[in-house]
């Protein structure tokens, strides 16, 4: 009932307002520090709805309601200004806002002013996103925040880059960081659905006291990502497009022709291996590229409403042939305000639809399986493409031949993922102070793949099924709820934000997957299976499944701050998840940070050169559980194939897994200490932090004993993982005239990672897991980081060109076991440091930047190398240049000899831009013109094709086995705005 | 206050709603409900038969690769994949062969994980059976599977961990002696095949009957002085003469056009193992259940094409000493290949195969070095990834010739010569001109057994297994037994490995 009254009061109050009489009128221009007129800015009486835009000329009129109206100078990378309407003279000039202290930083369930944020949060705004072609939105953050790396392992059309934040939190768990888009949760895939033209800032969480408001989905980190809203009193269309063209920047250097017939020779390989012909099958696979996106975003808005569509559309030819990909995205959103603004409604719309055609990624020989582009190293270069009458050229005495150039002309392999998203949110503010909140989103993912293997692709298994075809469908649905209830108030020298959080989750995930075999043509392909054999279907040729995935929480925050000096952030998260084993449903993952903004103390008065001083601490637990998969933990009973029993076959069941009652999530504590500084009226800005995280209950496969177990390992909490880093940003304004600028950004982190213990117990029996294989040579061992090298040294060879390595305890037997006492540890697959800069240059109209990005510290398994350098191979593939002057035959073993640097330093972006006086045109606000070349240059030891191969810490990471060539692109830009 | 209360009530329902985090699960079935009815329980026994066949990653018996038939083929002087000079095949089967293998060998590491997983398969059906109060036919079959599993560790390991209970931890479970499995096996095969169905074929085709239980039974009498260091031949002769009381008999050896190899003998090893011979047949039906790579494997690339229309492998051949002990008048030589007239089809394009094998392991063998098998002549479907021919566990041949072998060590080798005879005759040869002695026997085993998995059991048992074979020189007496894996013994520490390694 009282409420009711109050909004009827709202009313009659905007009521009145409205219809004042206007009395005074204000008249100025605008101008930045070099006194040019800055458009657009925002110009509104504080209190009212009455807004106005500054016009090109930087000048602007507005009528307010008396002389002493307040009036708000708004506009986005300056320092917002309020001023009495009759103290405004005949300009005023805004200062461009180089620390971004007022900038608001969004913290998830909510966002604070950057000065009174308290944990390790980076963001990173629009104008700072590397630029060129980028066909995801982690290509355009790479670099741009310590602890946040971004690889991309080569430039295949479609593929995402990795990003681990603060390194790796788990072995099998996941170290992919949350993803919410606009309060949207969801794995990092979610980018995939935005377009890097609607970004407006990224904001990353990386410490736990910061991520612990996520709790079980919180501890490798969170990506927050704001898109771009249109500004209240301004309508606009913006188009942009950039197009580039995309060219292998390496080559591997094989054998020709004449020097594979030449050792051929040499190592007296029968000449029956010569099939007489001269083929560069590198060259047959690869073509120059493109890449082009397009977007046409408009917008509009009023005080009260303002939306933003946009339509988007980026298109990538690979350098490989048949290899493309296709995103088109539309986005909608609008945000109403009512009630006289005490109810704010906005919604959030978006679609996509991604269509790729895709080179096979696994294929090739039982000898040597990888993506179909390395395949094209392994064929002799004496092996003719065709036959004589046309057919693609296979040799029967080569086990499992494949011809790369029939595989990548006659393999069918599509793949169409179709996501939509959309959100509503609504916040009533029922008093001043207060403000309830429900919001809803709803994602849905449907995705569709077909695979045609036709028996003249060569490849054996479709020659045994005389053609194979496949489809598969998936579908994901994503529905998350909240309610929430926000106090805000400022009592004198006191100021509290604090929210409490009702959320509940649904995932659920099902699918199925047809194969079909014996095709009587290929002209069908994968699209009429009942073409097929119905009699040649086996097992696994037909299956479906569905799971789910519950999570429900509590959660809470308050933001305290005293005199804005001293502030105090504390969170609490309880979550339920039903992934969770029987006797672990709930956890609570708590944090509380601190920060204390020494450049407002008093006796700071004498330091000026000081602008500004921070110093935060910080620590929470947060957890993971997004890589525990549903069922996990019970007892289950599958389908096992067929088997034959009581004279017939009959489908067999067998107990899909060890089961554990006792399943969790992991916990990652973590403890983060920091310091914000300006410095010379901001001139230099920075932060450094120093952090140590360790994740508890780590999930793993661990090792368990066979018998009594029926499989060699099981799910389970048992070791823990440390990390422990510096991350440090640093931004200088090196020359700031009216014409030129130059300023540098740069960031360093360093990283150790350590697996503190890998062995527990389970319902009381030891564990002992140590030295677990992790990739080539590579192992987790207790004291050591992920992905150590524990590799046998190379010595030479023998008399017979067999490779040796040294016989470390000389007992005069090489033991090629994981503890072998004759390997040797010899660094990581994980990089120790990382590092970025970028050199930024502007003059007038002109803007230059540069992006430098590197990495070390770690090593690499080449297996590429070691696979292309035996001579005992020569007979059936082609193999390196550099093996010749190896000359080794065979090898027993797996040596350092192909254990290389991974050290790189990368030229990886140059743009060059140019924005257009648009004074006088009638209808163009903006238009700029930019060239941009990625991947430039490149210092690194590595012979490989590219030192920034898979470091995601997953089993395997780290050792090179073929990538999908990276390129070096050249792109143009036109951004225009029309008004 | 009522108004309260209600919405307290209220409150608390939705709360719950609000807060049900319970798993659901839509696509299987939770093991508890499974097994609890009698129609799990079978299930249950069919899925101890389900890992017989073999399949890839070293599953199975026999049939496929890098398994239990490997290890104890490839480690004799029946067969092995030579490295090839051309740059196929990895060294661990010739590591196999030249008896170079360590405790990390994968294959062996597969043979250990594939008999524990079907003896915890075979524990759980055991158990499912008793509690579901099953047909008694159907325990004892579980309990006669289980036993199988443990005299195939108790052979090739020694000394192993032993359970029953699928609910034992790792601490608790201690690593029995050689001697203590032997007696748990025979302690339980005495108990049991008496109550298995005494049916041939039909529903019991691939199955554990009364016959096949007998013929364990036999094998493990047979080589109980290598088990326990006490021989107890006559027991195996009671055991091969209640295994006649099925009714078995030799198969034809009669000639028949049709057949590729000419003989309805190589029938034994064709799609489905005839009645009249066969005790214990693995079923195989390429890609469904399990598969048969034995010939694929063994000829080279363009051969299998020429003979088959589908590429061979180019793999496992057979030593010349092996070869060369075939007399030529005997049938079962057709099942090699080689040289410019061999046996079987001759189509245009087939290879030439030398008997000689230059290499094995650096710089390898030339690609067309070696007999090639064709014993198991691919029964469709086939394909380059197997074929469909059941393999033989136990036929009566086999039984036959234990029965002479105990014979002629109790002294009664003139008991033995009808037997052994009988299966020479049937091969195309004539009678033995004397008794048979041990030696006659070891190689008549040879010939009428090869390639069917028993080489190594009976190389031991005539201590031949560690001297020098073709190819291969002799070793320590050691490798007799498999070393216990690597993953094993870091998994559990109270594993003691066995000695020499």
């Amino acid at each position: 009932m009282k409420l009711r009254f109050l909004l009827f009061g709202i009313f009659m109050f905007a009521g009145f307002t409205v219809h004042a009489q206007e009395q005074y009128t204000v008249k100025s221009k605008v101008l930045d520090e070099k006194k040019e007129p800055l458009i657009g800015v925002s110009v509104s009486e504080v209190g009212t709805h009455n807004v106005t835009v500054v016009d090109i000329d930087g000048k602007f009129t507005l009528k307010v309601s008396s002389s002493t109206s307040l009036i708000k100078f708004s506009f986005i990378g300056y320092q917002t200004v309020e001023l009495p309407a009759n103290k405004i003279g005949s300009s005023i000039t805004l200062n461009e806002n180089v620390t971004g202290l007022q900038e608001v930083v969004v913290v998830g369930y909510g966002s604070l002013r950057k000065k009174d944020v308290t944990g390790a949060v980076a963001s990173v705004t629009n104008e700072n996103l590397n630029k060129g072609a980028t066909t995801n939105p982690l290509q355009q953050i790479a670099g741009k925040a310590a602890g946040v790396v971004i690889t991309q392992t080569g430039s295949e059309p479609g593929s995402s880059p990795s990003i681990r934040i603060r390194g790796i939190t788990s072995l099998i768990g996941g170290s992919d960081p949350l993803v919410v888009i606009d309060g949207i949760q969801g794995n990092v895939d979610m980018l995939n659905q935005l377009p890097p033209n609607e970004i407006e800032t990224v904001d990353i969480l990386k410490d736990a006291s910061a991520t612990a408001i996520y709790g079980s989905r919180g501890a490798a980190g969170v990506v927050l990502v704001t898109t771009k809203k249109s500004e209240a009193g301004s309508t606009q269309i913006e188009y942009s497009s950039t197009v580039s063209l995309d060219m292998i920047s390496k080559k591997l250097d094989m054998l020709s022709a004449d020097q594979w017939r030449a050792q051929r020779e040499t190592w007296g390989v029968p000449v029956s291996t010569d099939h007489g012909s001269n083929t560069d099958w590198y060259n047959l696979l690869t073509r120059n590229g493109y890449t082009q996106n397009h977007s046409i975003a408009m917008g509009g808005g009023t005080a009260k409403f303002n939306y933003r569509a946009s339509i988007s559309a980026i298109l990538q030819n690979g350098i490989v042939i048949n290899s493309s990909n296709e995103n088109y995205i539309g986005r909608f959103q609008a945000t109403q305000k009512a009630l006289n603004d005490n109810l704010t409604i906005s919604t959030n719309l978006s679609g996509s639809t991604r269509k790729n055609t895709g080179s096979p990624s696994s294929i090739g020989r039982a000898s040597f399986t990888s993506n179909l582009i390395t395949n094209a190293y392994v064929n002799r270069p004496t092996d003719p493409v065709l036959n004589s009458d046309g057919s693609y050229f296979s040799d029967p005495n080569v086990f499992q031949y494949i011809n790369p150039y029939a595989v990548a002309q006659t393999v069918v392999n599509d793949q169409t993922v179709n996501n939509i998203f959309g959100s509503l949110k609504a916040d009533l503010k029922i008093t001043k102070a207060l403000t309830v909140g429900w919001f809803g989103s709803w994602r849905k993912l449907d995705g569709n793949s077909g695979y045609y293997l036709p028996a003249i692709s060569t490849v054996t298994s479709a020659i045994n099924d005389n053609g194979t075809a496949n489809i598969n469908n998936w579908h994901e649905d994503e529905r998350l709820t909240d309610a929430s209830l926000n106090y805000k108030q400022v009592f004198g020298k006191h100021s509290i934000d604090a929210i409490a959080v009702y959320e509940w989750q649904k995932q659920t995930y099902n699918g199925n997957y047809t194969q079909m075999r014996g095709f009587i043509n290929d002209n069908t392909t994968y699209n009429a299976l009942q073409n097929g054999t119905l009699t040649k279907i086996v097992p696994g040729d037909i299956s479906s499944y569905k799971n789910d995935r519950d999570l429900v929480s509590f959660l809470g925050r308050v933001n305290y701050s005293y005199l804005n000096r001293y502030l105090l952030t504390v969170s609490v998260r309880r979550d339920g998840s039903s992934v969770f084993g029987e006797n672990h449903k709930w956890g609570n993952f708590p944090s509380a940070s601190a920060a204390w903004r020494i450049s407002d103390e008093s006796f700071m008065k004498g330091f000026d050169f000081l602008s500004d001083l921070k110093l935060r601490a910080g620590y929470g637990i947060t957890g993971n559980q997004q890589g525990l998969y549903p069922q996990n933990s019970l007892q289950l009973v599958g389908s096992a194939g067929q088997t034959y029993f009581a004279g017939s076959q009959i489908t067999n069941f067998a107990i899909s897994q060890n089961n554990n009652a006792d399943l969790k999530w992991e916990t990652r504590e973590q403890i983060n200490l920091g310091v914000d500084f300006a410095l010379f009226n901001s001139r230099i800005s920075g932060s450094v932090d120093v952090y140590k995280a360790t994740t508890k209950n780590l999930l793993f496969n661990y090792t368990v004993p066979q018998p009594p177990y029926p499989y060699g390992s099981i799910v389970a909490n048992v070791g823990s993982l440390l990390n422990e880093g510096v991350d440090v940003n640093l931004n200088a304004n090196i020359i700031k005239t009216k014409d030129f600028n130059f300023s540098v950004n740069g960031n360093l982190s360093l990283l150790k990672n350590k697996v503190l213990e890998l062995s527990g117990s389970i319902n009381g029996v030891p564990l002992n897991t140590d030295y677990v294989s992790w990739g080539n040579n590579s192992y987790l061992i207790k004291g050591h980081p992920v992905g150590t090298f524990n590799i046998l040294q190379h010595l030479g060879k023998d008399a017979s060109n067999a490779e040796t390595v040294v016989d470390v305890n000389k007992d005069g037997v090489i033991d090629g076991g994981n503890t072998s006492p004759d390997r040797k540890l010899e660094g990581s697959a994980l990089p120790t440091y990382t590092y970025a800069f970028s050199p930024v240059f502007t003059y007038k109209n002109f803007d230059l930047s540069m992006l430098f990005r590197g990495s070390g510290g770690n090593k690499i398994f080449n297996s590429v190398r070691s696979s292309f350098s035996y001579f005992e191979s020569l007979g059936k593939q082609n193999l390196l240049a550099s093996a010749v002057p190896l000359g080794l035959f065979t090898s027993k073993y797996s040596s350092d000899l192909w254990l290389e640097d991974g050290s790189f330093l990368r030229f990886d972006n140059l743009t060059l831009g140019y924005r257009f006086n648009t004074k006088g045109l009638k209808y163009i606000s903006n238009l700029r013109l930019s060239l941009t070349a990625t991947n430039l240059a490149i210092i690194t030891k590595y012979s490989g094709l590219d030192p920034e191969v898979n470091v995601n810490g997953a089993s395997g990471f780290g050792s090179d086995g073929g990538i999908y060539p990276r390129t070096t692109t050249i792109a143009v830009g036109l951004n225009v705005t029309l008004k | 206050m009522k108004k309260i209360l209600t919405l307290a009530l209220f409150a608390t329902l939705i709360m719950q709603s609000c807060t049900n985090v319970d798993e659901v699960v839509y696509d299987k079935y939770a093991a508890t409900d499974f097994y609890s009815t009698s129609q799990g329980a079978d299930v249950a026994l069919a899925n101890v038969y389900s890992q017989i066949p073999g399949n890839w990653n070293g599953v199975g018996y026999a049939g496929a690769d890098n398994g239990w038939y490997d290890v104890n083929s490839m480690s004799t002087d029946e067969q092995v994949i030579p490295h090839r000079n051309t740059g196929d095949w990895e060294l661990t089967f010739a590591q196999m062969y030249l008896r170079q293998w360590l405790p990390d060998h994968s294959q062996i590491n597969n043979t250990w994980n594939w008999l524990y997983k079907s003896v915890f398969n075979a524990n759980l059906a055991v158990d499912l059976l008793e509690k579901s109060e099953a047909d008694p036919a159907k325990i004892a079959e579980a309990k006669v599977m289980r036993a199988f599993f443990y005299y195939l560790l108790m052979d090739d390991f020694g000394n192993v961990p032993f359970f029953t209970d699928n609910n034992i931890t790792v601490d608790k479970m201690q690593q029995k002696s050689r001697k203590e499995i032997f007696d748990f096996v025979l302690s339980e095969l005495k108990d049991n095949i008496d109550k298995l169905s005494s049916t041939k074929g039909g529903t019991y085709y691939g199955r554990f009957n009364k016959w096949a239980g007998y013929a364990l039974l036999a094998k493990v009498y047979l080589n109980a002085e290598v088990y326990t260091g006490t021989s107890m031949w006559s027991e195996c002769i009671a055991a091969c003469d209640v295994v006649s009381q099925g009714g078995y008999t030799l198969h034809s050896g009669a000639v028949d056009t049709s057949n590729p190899l000419g003989s309805k003998y190589f029938e034994l090893f064709g799609d489905v193992c005839p009645d009249d011979e066969t005790i214990l047949a693995i079923y195989t039906k390429a890609e469904i259940v399990g598969r048969n790579i034995f010939t694929v494997r063994s000829l080279g690339g363009a051969d299998g094409t020429a003979l088959l229309g589908y590429g061979g492998w180019n793999g496992s051949v057979i030593p010349r000493d092996y070869v060369d002990k075939f007399s030529d008048n005997d049938i079962r030589k057709h099942q090699f290949r080689y040289g410019s007239n061999p046996y079987g089809p001759q189509p245009a394009g087939f290879f030439t195969y030398s008997l000689d094998i230059t290499n094995l392991d650096n710089p390898g063998a030339a690609p067309n070095d070696g007999a090639r098998s064709q014993k198991f002549w691919p029964a469709a479907p086939a394909s380059s990834s197997g074929a469909s021919n059941d393999f033989p566990i136990y036929r009566y041949a086999d039984i036959m010739l234990m029965k002479a072998e105990c014979l002629v060590r109790t002294g009664d080798a003139t008991s033995a010569k009808p037997l052994v005879d009988a299966i020479r005759v049937r091969a195309g040869l004539t009678g033995l001109a004397t008794n048979p002695t041990l030696t006659d026997i070891y190689n008549e085993r040879g010939f009428e057994l090869s390639w069917e998995g028993h080489r190594r059991q009976d190389m031991i048992r005539f201590g031949t297994f560690t001297l020098a074979h073709g190819l291969a020189p002799a070793v320590d007496d050691h490798y007799k037994l498999f070393p216990i894996p690597t993953a094993a013994l870091n998994t559990n520490t109270n594993l003691k490995q066995n000695p020499g390694y």
